[in-house]
């Protein structure tokens, strides 16, 4: 098929949205838009051109099994795949994490990246999601473990020396307030006091001596970055 | 609570398509499956990150709708889906669901409803063929005619 005929992609992406496709056409076409940047882009434009029906329909609280459901057919310890076109790396994407209401989905899924082990009910809510420069997450906090607590780690090991150490900052109004040092190891956690984060705050992490920064504001350079999404319980 | 309102949204787009919660859960547990497998597949520069989750989500509850090779007999008419939206705040959700209600509306009758039989309840072809008692190349002719005309509309 000629799929470079822009009419031809413009129609196969929108009955590819509308589920009108033939299950074996589809799967065909999904093998195509994994590798055709033009197809997959109208396919995105055309789901969200869309998209306003769906704000018909009732949301409805899906029960925590399905999470349980999600974690028993991940293989534990496993990591997602290699984003070959930067889900996770895609600044647009991390500019957008802040406002979008797709932020906490993505953060499941960075949870299931950083604790393949512990999904389950009560399901995890995601406080901040901290990125470096190049935009991948390299810290996560969520909820709990305790009330009026928010659990700090990293997503994936960082990398460790015993001269420095990991520091946290609470930036509001440009003002940075030392939370705590992070624990460079996958899995992990630092606990940080709920209040101490407010929503709309900038966390920011920064590289320190061992023991902390001496002067009370960050001395090394900042490594990664984010907002405060929700205020923890 | 950001996560819970995705999810709970992406279980309505389940539940409104295979029409009862038990089976909806299975589709939201493939989907979310699916999400972690195909996690490297998606873009921000494709389009937004719910319409790829709830795209996901809806296909899965179609094949789960073929495998099954039935489907639910109480529907209500997919029309009162945008009507009942229509009648609640002006949000701007609320203004890109009227430009899409007022291109809709600029389809004829049938093939109107071809279309949102097909994303609102993943209806096949076949499906809407037997339904309005015609052959199912007019289906495919009025749903290709339907999405040259959306396209005209929206983007005009």
């Amino acid at each position: 098929m000629r799929y470079d005929d822009p009419e031809l992609r413009e129609l196969l992406a929108a009955e590819y949205v509308l589920g009108t496709m033939p299950s074996r056409s589809r799967r065909r076409f999904e093998r195509l838009i994994a590798s055709n940047p033009v197809s997959a882009r109208a396919v995105g434009a055309w789901a969200d051109r869309l998209a306003p029906i769906d704000t018909g329909t009732p949301a409805e609280e899906p029960p925590g099994r399905v999470w349980c459901a999600v974690e028993a057919r991940i293989a534990p310890g496993s990591a997602p795949p290699a984003p070959a076109h930067g889900w996770f790396g895609s600044l647009a994407f991390w500019r957008g994490l802040a406002v979008a209401a797709c932020a906490a989905a993505a953060g499941l899924i960075i949870y299931v990246a950083a604790f393949p082990g512990r999904i389950g009910p009560p399901t995890p809510e995601v406080v901040a999601v901290l990125a470096d420069q190049s935009g991948d997450p390299s810290w996560i906090a969520i909820v709990g473990p305790q009330r009026g607590e928010v659990s700090v780690s990293a997503v994936r090991a960082q990398a460790e020396d015993t001269r420095h150490s990991f520091e946290l900052w609470g930036i509001t109004g440009g003002a940075p307030r030392p939370l705590g040092l992070l624990r460079p190891q996958s899995g992990s956690a630092a606990i940080i006091r709920a209040a101490q984060l407010p929503p709309g705050d900038l966390l920011a992490v920064s590289l320190e001596p061992p023991e902390g920064s001496p002067t009370g504001l960050p001395t090394g350079p900042v490594l990664s970055r984010g907002k405060v999404l929700l205020t923890p319980p | 609570m950001l996560y819970t309102q995705t999810a709970a949204k992406l279980f309505g787009v389940a539940v409104r398509i295979v029409g009862q919660r038990e089976e909806a859960e299975e589709v939201l547990q493939e989907s979310f499956v699916a999400v972690w497998q195909r996690a490297g597949d998606y873009d921000a520069a494709r389009g937004s990150a719910t319409g790829w989750l709830t795209t996901i989500v809806r296909h899965c509850a179609i094949d789960h709708l073929r495998r099954r090779a039935g489907r639910p007999e109480s529907r209500s008419a997919p029309e009162d889906l945008l009507l009942k939206f229509a009648a609640g705040e002006s949000t701007d959700r609320g203004a890109e669901l009227s430009v899409l209600q007022r291109c809709l509306g600029e389809l004829d009758e049938q093939p109107r409803r071809a279309v949102l039989l097909a994303y609102v309840y993943g209806f096949t072809r076949e499906e809407i063929a037997t339904g309005c008692a015609v052959p199912v190349g007019t289906i495919k002719s009025w749903i290709r005619r339907s999405i040259e005309r959306l396209k005209r509309c929206l983007d005009g």
